[in-house]
Protein backbone atom coordinates (compact mmCIF):
# COMPACT_ATOMS: atom_id res chain seq x y z
CA UNK A 1 0.00 0.00 0.00
CA UNK A 2 1.27 3.29 -0.61
CA UNK A 3 1.04 6.42 1.27
CA UNK A 4 1.16 9.55 -0.24
CA UNK A 5 1.80 11.88 2.60
CA UNK A 6 2.17 15.65 2.05
CA UNK A 7 4.54 15.87 5.02
CA UNK A 8 7.03 18.35 3.63
CA UNK A 9 6.52 21.94 3.04
CA UNK A 10 7.72 23.09 -0.40
CA UNK A 11 10.86 25.21 -0.22
CA UNK A 12 11.39 28.16 -2.07
CA UNK A 13 9.76 30.30 -4.67
CA UNK A 14 11.81 33.33 -6.85
CA UNK A 15 9.23 35.37 -8.71
CA UNK A 16 11.06 37.93 -11.01
CA UNK A 17 9.76 40.47 -12.99
CA UNK A 18 10.31 39.77 -17.04
CA UNK A 19 10.04 41.30 -19.96
CA UNK A 20 10.48 38.20 -22.49
CA UNK A 21 9.72 37.48 -26.01
CA UNK A 22 9.72 34.14 -27.00
CA UNK A 23 10.01 33.37 -30.63
CA UNK A 24 11.12 29.68 -31.09
CA UNK A 25 9.78 26.61 -29.08
CA UNK A 26 12.04 23.45 -29.65
CA UNK A 27 11.20 20.01 -28.98
CA UNK A 28 14.12 17.41 -28.63
CA UNK A 29 13.42 13.69 -27.66
CA UNK A 30 16.82 11.85 -26.22
CA UNK A 31 17.33 8.08 -24.61
CA UNK A 32 19.43 8.20 -21.88
CA UNK A 33 21.24 4.89 -21.45
CA UNK A 34 23.51 3.71 -19.16
CA UNK A 35 24.66 -0.22 -18.78
CA UNK A 36 27.33 -0.73 -16.28
CA UNK A 37 29.27 -3.98 -15.83
CA UNK A 38 30.98 -5.01 -12.61
CA UNK A 39 34.59 -5.44 -13.23
CA UNK A 40 37.56 -6.64 -10.70
CA UNK A 41 40.20 -4.16 -11.33
CA UNK A 42 43.40 -3.58 -10.55
CA UNK A 43 47.02 -5.13 -10.04
CA UNK A 44 48.25 -8.34 -8.83
CA UNK A 45 51.59 -9.44 -8.58
CA UNK A 46 52.48 -7.12 -10.75
CA UNK A 47 50.02 -7.41 -13.23
CA UNK A 48 47.52 -5.62 -14.13
CA UNK A 49 43.79 -7.50 -14.24
CA UNK A 50 40.12 -5.73 -16.00
CA UNK A 51 37.96 -8.70 -15.31
CA UNK A 52 34.03 -9.04 -15.70
CA UNK A 53 32.79 -10.22 -12.94
CA UNK A 54 29.35 -13.03 -13.83
CA UNK A 55 25.98 -11.62 -13.43
CA UNK A 56 26.96 -8.72 -13.00
CA UNK A 57 25.46 -6.34 -15.58
CA UNK A 58 23.03 -3.78 -15.47
CA UNK A 59 21.47 -1.91 -17.97
CA UNK A 60 19.15 1.40 -18.16
CA UNK A 61 17.27 3.33 -21.08
CA UNK A 62 15.28 5.98 -20.05
CA UNK A 63 13.81 8.00 -22.68
CA UNK A 64 13.50 11.73 -22.13
CA UNK A 65 11.17 15.01 -23.87
CA UNK A 66 12.89 18.70 -23.61
CA UNK A 67 11.36 22.08 -24.36
CA UNK A 68 13.88 24.57 -25.22
CA UNK A 69 12.83 28.09 -25.94
CA UNK A 70 14.65 31.08 -27.49
CA UNK A 71 13.78 34.51 -26.44
CA UNK A 72 14.46 38.04 -26.79
CA UNK A 73 14.59 40.03 -23.63
CA UNK A 74 12.74 43.20 -23.52
CA UNK A 75 14.35 44.10 -20.11
CA UNK A 76 16.40 46.74 -21.06
CA UNK A 77 14.91 47.70 -24.39
CA UNK A 78 14.56 51.98 -24.66
CA UNK A 79 14.82 54.65 -27.47
CA UNK A 80 18.61 53.92 -27.71
CA UNK A 81 17.05 50.52 -29.24
CA UNK A 82 15.32 52.63 -31.95
CA UNK A 83 16.06 54.55 -34.51
CA UNK A 84 13.62 56.62 -36.75
CA UNK A 85 14.54 58.25 -39.92
CA UNK A 86 10.93 59.80 -40.78
CA UNK A 87 8.58 56.79 -42.34
CA UNK A 88 11.63 54.36 -41.79
CA UNK A 89 12.16 52.50 -38.25
CA UNK A 90 14.68 50.09 -37.53
CA UNK A 91 14.57 48.30 -34.11
CA UNK A 92 18.34 46.44 -33.07
CA UNK A 93 17.15 43.79 -30.61
CA UNK A 94 19.33 42.35 -28.03
CA UNK A 95 20.89 38.95 -28.65
CA UNK A 96 18.64 36.26 -28.61
CA UNK A 97 18.97 33.81 -25.50
CA UNK A 98 18.04 30.33 -24.63
CA UNK A 99 16.35 28.62 -22.03
CA UNK A 100 15.47 24.89 -20.96
CA UNK A 101 11.66 25.35 -20.35
CA UNK A 102 10.95 22.03 -19.26
CA UNK A 103 12.00 18.47 -19.29
CA UNK A 104 9.98 15.70 -18.70
CA UNK A 105 11.66 12.00 -18.34
CA UNK A 106 8.94 9.10 -19.28
CA UNK A 107 8.62 6.84 -16.20
CA UNK A 108 6.37 4.35 -17.93
CA UNK A 109 8.62 3.94 -21.25
CA UNK A 110 12.00 3.19 -18.65
CA UNK A 111 13.21 0.19 -19.58
CA UNK A 112 15.95 -1.54 -17.54
CA UNK A 113 18.11 -4.93 -16.50
CA UNK A 114 19.36 -5.87 -13.57
CA UNK A 115 21.89 -8.68 -13.38
CA UNK A 116 21.65 -11.62 -10.45
CA UNK A 117 24.63 -9.98 -8.75
CA UNK A 118 23.32 -6.72 -8.47
CA UNK A 119 20.98 -4.42 -6.68
CA UNK A 120 18.45 -2.40 -8.44
CA UNK A 121 19.38 0.90 -9.90
CA UNK A 122 18.65 3.49 -6.88
CA UNK A 123 16.91 6.71 -6.82
CA UNK A 124 20.35 8.64 -6.88
CA UNK A 125 21.46 6.77 -9.50
CA UNK A 126 18.19 7.51 -11.68
CA UNK A 127 18.11 11.30 -11.15
CA UNK A 128 22.23 11.41 -11.49
CA UNK A 129 22.04 9.99 -15.04
CA UNK A 130 19.03 12.00 -16.11
CA UNK A 131 21.14 15.13 -15.01
CA UNK A 132 24.04 13.91 -17.31
CA UNK A 133 21.27 13.53 -20.37
CA UNK A 134 20.17 16.81 -19.88
CA UNK A 135 23.47 18.62 -19.83
CA UNK A 136 24.16 16.54 -22.92
CA UNK A 137 20.88 17.91 -25.07
CA UNK A 138 22.11 21.56 -23.25
CA UNK A 139 25.45 20.91 -24.88
CA UNK A 140 24.18 20.31 -28.27
CA UNK A 141 22.03 23.31 -28.50
CA UNK A 142 24.80 25.51 -30.75
CA UNK A 143 24.75 22.55 -33.05
CA UNK A 144 20.40 23.15 -33.35
CA UNK A 145 20.37 26.57 -35.39
CA UNK A 146 18.34 27.90 -32.90
CA UNK A 147 19.89 31.69 -32.55
CA UNK A 148 19.04 32.40 -36.45
CA UNK A 149 15.56 30.89 -36.42
CA UNK A 150 14.78 32.95 -33.21
CA UNK A 151 15.90 35.89 -34.50
CA UNK A 152 13.56 35.25 -38.09
CA UNK A 153 10.70 34.37 -35.22
CA UNK A 154 11.45 37.91 -33.68
CA UNK A 155 10.70 39.69 -36.81
CA UNK A 156 8.00 37.40 -37.38
CA UNK A 157 6.28 38.96 -34.43
CA UNK A 158 7.18 42.26 -33.88
CA UNK A 159 6.78 43.17 -37.28
CA UNK A 160 2.69 42.65 -37.72
CA UNK A 161 2.93 44.90 -34.26
CA UNK A 162 4.34 47.85 -35.54
CA UNK A 163 2.18 47.64 -38.61
CA UNK A 164 -0.18 47.80 -36.41
CA UNK A 165 0.75 51.05 -35.20
CA UNK A 166 0.96 52.44 -38.82
CA UNK A 167 4.31 51.53 -39.88
CA UNK A 168 4.41 50.79 -43.94
CA UNK A 169 6.10 47.13 -43.94
CA UNK A 170 8.65 48.04 -45.93
CA UNK A 171 9.53 50.70 -43.98
CA UNK A 172 10.40 48.34 -41.17
CA UNK A 173 14.15 47.03 -40.24
CA UNK A 174 14.57 44.20 -37.25
CA UNK A 175 18.36 44.26 -36.63
CA UNK A 176 20.49 42.29 -34.09
CA UNK A 177 24.07 42.65 -33.97
CA UNK A 178 25.98 41.25 -36.86
CA UNK A 179 29.48 40.56 -35.75
CA UNK A 180 28.67 37.92 -33.08
CA UNK A 181 30.21 34.33 -32.31
CA UNK A 182 26.90 32.21 -32.56
CA UNK A 183 28.49 29.10 -30.74
CA UNK A 184 29.91 31.79 -28.00
CA UNK A 185 27.31 33.43 -27.59
CA UNK A 186 25.22 30.64 -27.17
CA UNK A 187 27.33 29.16 -24.48
CA UNK A 188 27.14 32.54 -22.60
CA UNK A 189 23.71 33.30 -22.43
CA UNK A 190 22.66 29.56 -22.24
CA UNK A 191 20.15 28.84 -19.00
CA UNK A 192 20.03 26.68 -16.73
CA UNK A 193 23.31 24.91 -16.71
CA UNK B 1 84.63 -30.60 0.63
CA UNK B 2 81.61 -31.78 0.57
CA UNK B 3 80.61 -29.94 3.48
CA UNK B 4 81.65 -26.49 1.75
CA UNK B 5 79.62 -27.40 -0.84
CA UNK B 6 76.56 -27.73 1.70
CA UNK B 7 77.03 -24.55 3.09
CA UNK B 8 77.17 -22.69 -0.18
CA UNK B 9 73.74 -24.68 -0.95
CA UNK B 10 72.13 -23.48 1.91
CA UNK B 11 73.60 -19.64 1.95
CA UNK B 12 72.48 -19.94 -2.42
CA UNK B 13 69.08 -21.32 -0.63
CA UNK B 14 68.81 -18.74 1.93
CA UNK B 15 69.72 -15.86 -0.80
CA UNK B 16 67.36 -17.06 -3.00
CA UNK B 17 64.38 -17.23 -0.38
CA UNK B 18 65.07 -13.89 0.78
CA UNK B 19 65.24 -12.55 -2.72
CA UNK B 20 61.68 -14.64 -3.28
CA UNK B 21 59.81 -13.00 0.12
CA UNK B 22 61.32 -9.42 -0.84
CA UNK B 23 59.49 -9.86 -3.75
CA UNK B 24 56.41 -11.58 -2.59
CA UNK B 25 56.59 -8.64 0.02
CA UNK B 26 56.51 -6.20 -2.60
CA UNK B 27 53.94 -7.53 -5.16
CA UNK B 28 51.34 -7.70 -2.41
CA UNK B 29 52.00 -4.42 -0.85
CA UNK B 30 51.63 -3.50 -4.71
CA UNK B 31 48.53 -5.01 -5.31
CA UNK B 32 45.44 -3.06 -5.31
CA UNK B 33 42.45 -4.64 -6.48
CA UNK B 34 38.48 -2.81 -6.31
CA UNK B 35 34.61 -3.73 -7.37
CA UNK B 36 34.02 -0.88 -10.08
CA UNK B 37 30.79 0.15 -12.33
CA UNK B 38 31.15 2.99 -14.76
CA UNK B 39 28.47 5.94 -13.73
CA UNK B 40 28.18 7.38 -17.04
CA UNK B 41 25.84 7.23 -19.67
CA UNK B 42 26.29 6.26 -22.71
CA UNK B 43 26.69 9.06 -26.16
CA UNK B 44 23.29 8.63 -27.65
CA UNK B 45 21.67 11.01 -30.42
CA UNK B 46 19.69 14.06 -29.52
CA UNK B 47 16.74 13.96 -32.06
CA UNK B 48 14.93 17.93 -32.51
CA UNK B 49 11.47 16.17 -33.03
CA UNK B 50 9.65 19.56 -33.82
CA UNK B 51 10.37 23.51 -34.20
CA UNK B 52 7.66 26.17 -33.78
CA UNK B 53 7.25 29.55 -34.25
CA UNK B 54 5.44 31.50 -31.43
CA UNK B 55 4.82 34.43 -29.36
CA UNK B 56 5.12 34.27 -25.57
CA UNK B 57 5.65 37.79 -24.29
CA UNK B 58 6.33 36.98 -20.32
CA UNK B 59 6.15 39.36 -17.52
CA UNK B 60 6.18 37.33 -14.54
CA UNK B 61 8.62 33.99 -13.63
CA UNK B 62 8.24 32.14 -10.85
CA UNK B 63 11.07 29.11 -9.84
CA UNK B 64 9.71 26.90 -7.79
CA UNK B 65 11.37 24.39 -5.85
CA UNK B 66 9.46 21.33 -4.38
CA UNK B 67 10.04 18.99 -2.03
CA UNK B 68 7.90 16.12 -2.25
CA UNK B 69 7.56 12.70 -0.57
CA UNK B 70 6.07 9.55 -0.24
CA UNK B 71 5.41 6.98 2.75
CA UNK B 72 5.03 3.12 2.21
CA UNK B 73 3.60 1.96 5.61
CA UNK B 74 5.39 -1.62 6.57
CA UNK B 75 4.89 -4.03 9.31
CA UNK B 76 8.16 -2.96 10.73
CA UNK B 77 9.73 -0.24 9.35
CA UNK B 78 8.06 2.61 6.57
CA UNK B 79 9.53 3.12 3.25
CA UNK B 80 10.50 6.62 1.94
CA UNK B 81 11.12 8.31 -1.01
CA UNK B 82 11.78 11.96 -0.83
CA UNK B 83 12.34 14.17 -3.87
CA UNK B 84 13.36 17.96 -5.06
CA UNK B 85 11.59 19.09 -8.04
CA UNK B 86 12.15 22.04 -9.99
CA UNK B 87 10.21 24.37 -12.52
CA UNK B 88 9.98 27.69 -13.35
CA UNK B 89 5.99 28.88 -13.80
CA UNK B 90 5.84 31.70 -16.66
CA UNK B 91 3.02 34.38 -16.78
CA UNK B 92 2.34 36.53 -19.85
CA UNK B 93 0.42 36.72 -22.93
CA UNK B 94 0.28 35.09 -26.15
CA UNK B 95 0.67 37.68 -29.09
CA UNK B 96 -0.96 34.99 -30.98
CA UNK B 97 -3.87 35.93 -29.64
CA UNK B 98 -4.30 39.73 -29.91
CA UNK B 99 -7.01 41.12 -32.24
CA UNK B 100 -7.25 43.04 -35.29
CA UNK B 101 -7.09 46.65 -34.00
CA UNK B 102 -5.11 46.30 -30.47
CA UNK B 103 -2.74 48.98 -31.48
CA UNK B 104 -5.18 52.55 -31.88
CA UNK B 105 -2.65 55.47 -32.61
CA UNK B 106 -3.38 59.11 -32.90
CA UNK B 107 -0.88 61.30 -33.41
CA UNK B 108 1.41 60.75 -30.55
CA UNK B 109 -1.06 58.66 -28.14
CA UNK B 110 -1.20 54.71 -28.79
CA UNK B 111 -3.99 52.78 -27.12
CA UNK B 112 -3.00 49.20 -26.67
CA UNK B 113 -5.20 46.32 -26.14
CA UNK B 114 -3.55 43.54 -24.83
CA UNK B 115 -5.20 39.60 -24.49
CA UNK B 116 -5.39 38.03 -20.93
CA UNK B 117 -2.43 37.00 -18.79
CA UNK B 118 -2.24 33.16 -18.99
CA UNK B 119 0.05 30.47 -17.71
CA UNK B 120 2.04 30.31 -21.19
CA UNK B 121 3.22 26.98 -20.83
CA UNK B 122 1.78 24.02 -19.27
CA UNK B 123 4.82 22.06 -19.19
CA UNK B 124 7.28 23.84 -16.39
CA UNK B 125 8.40 21.30 -14.52
CA UNK B 126 12.47 20.12 -15.56
CA UNK B 127 12.26 16.71 -14.05
CA UNK B 128 15.80 15.74 -15.27
CA UNK B 129 16.84 18.50 -12.71
CA UNK B 130 15.64 16.79 -10.23
CA UNK B 131 17.34 15.42 -7.38
CA UNK B 132 17.11 12.26 -5.19
CA UNK B 133 16.97 13.47 -0.98
CA UNK B 134 16.67 10.27 0.52
CA UNK B 135 15.39 7.00 -0.59
CA UNK B 136 14.34 3.81 1.99
CA UNK B 137 13.01 0.79 0.37
CA UNK B 138 12.54 0.13 -2.83
CA UNK B 139 10.34 2.51 -5.58
CA UNK B 140 8.67 1.74 -9.15
CA UNK B 141 9.08 4.19 -11.80
CA UNK B 142 5.17 4.20 -11.57
CA UNK B 143 5.70 5.86 -7.80
CA UNK B 144 7.95 8.22 -9.10
CA UNK B 145 5.64 9.47 -11.93
CA UNK B 146 3.11 9.81 -9.41
CA UNK B 147 5.32 11.78 -7.13
CA UNK B 148 5.93 13.82 -10.25
CA UNK B 149 2.90 14.81 -10.61
CA UNK B 150 1.83 15.95 -6.89
CA UNK B 151 5.16 18.38 -7.91
CA UNK B 152 2.86 19.17 -10.25
CA UNK B 153 0.02 19.87 -8.59
CA UNK B 154 1.84 21.60 -5.36
CA UNK B 155 3.36 24.20 -8.17
CA UNK B 156 0.27 25.11 -10.14
CA UNK B 157 -1.14 25.72 -6.33
CA UNK B 158 1.28 27.86 -4.97
CA UNK B 159 2.24 29.69 -8.14
CA UNK B 160 -0.77 30.03 -10.13
CA UNK B 161 -2.63 33.07 -7.89
CA UNK B 162 -4.46 36.14 -8.31
CA UNK B 163 -1.53 38.06 -7.01
CA UNK B 164 0.90 36.76 -9.17
CA UNK B 165 -1.36 37.21 -12.56
CA UNK B 166 -2.07 40.29 -11.29
CA UNK B 167 1.70 40.93 -10.92
CA UNK B 168 2.62 39.72 -14.28
CA UNK B 169 -0.77 42.37 -15.73
CA UNK B 170 0.87 45.69 -13.84
CA UNK B 171 4.03 44.69 -15.31
CA UNK B 172 3.29 44.14 -18.27
CA UNK B 173 1.23 47.30 -18.06
CA UNK B 174 4.68 48.56 -17.61
CA UNK B 175 6.61 47.15 -20.05
CA UNK B 176 4.55 47.94 -22.87
CA UNK B 177 4.62 51.58 -21.53
CA UNK B 178 8.14 51.78 -21.58
CA UNK B 179 8.37 50.31 -24.93
CA UNK B 180 6.03 52.23 -26.76
CA UNK B 181 7.94 55.01 -25.51
CA UNK B 182 10.84 54.47 -26.84
CA UNK B 183 9.00 54.58 -29.86
CA UNK B 184 8.36 57.76 -29.61
CA UNK B 185 4.90 57.72 -28.50
CA UNK B 186 3.95 60.37 -25.59
CA UNK B 187 0.61 59.21 -24.75
CA UNK B 188 0.40 55.61 -23.50
CA UNK B 189 -2.95 53.38 -22.64
CA UNK B 190 -2.51 50.33 -21.59
CA UNK B 191 -5.70 47.42 -20.97
CA UNK B 192 -5.96 43.90 -20.86
CA UNK B 193 -8.37 41.60 -22.46
CA UNK B 194 -10.27 39.86 -19.27
CA UNK B 195 -10.13 36.29 -19.59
Amino acid sequence: MVDESDTLPNLIHRIQKSSRLYTTEFHVHKIITHEDVLRLKGSLLSKDIDLPLPLGERKIAIPMDVTLKAYIDFGHFTERNVECNGTHITILLPDPKVVMTSSKINQEEIKEFVGLTRSHFTDKELTNYEQQGRRAILNSVPEMGIVEMAQENAARVLVPMLVEAGYREENITIAFRKDMNIRQLINSNLEGL
Amino acid sequence: MIRKIKIAAYMLFAIVAVMLVVWLMKSIRQTDITIAADNRINVTPNQLTSIKAIGEWEFLAIANEELVDTVRKGLFSDDHLVRIYYGTVRLGINMHQVEPGWLKTSGDSIEVTLPPIILLDRDFIDEARTKSFFESGQWSHKDREALFRKAYRKMLQHCLKPENILSAQQNGEAQFRQMMKALGYEHVSVKFKSS
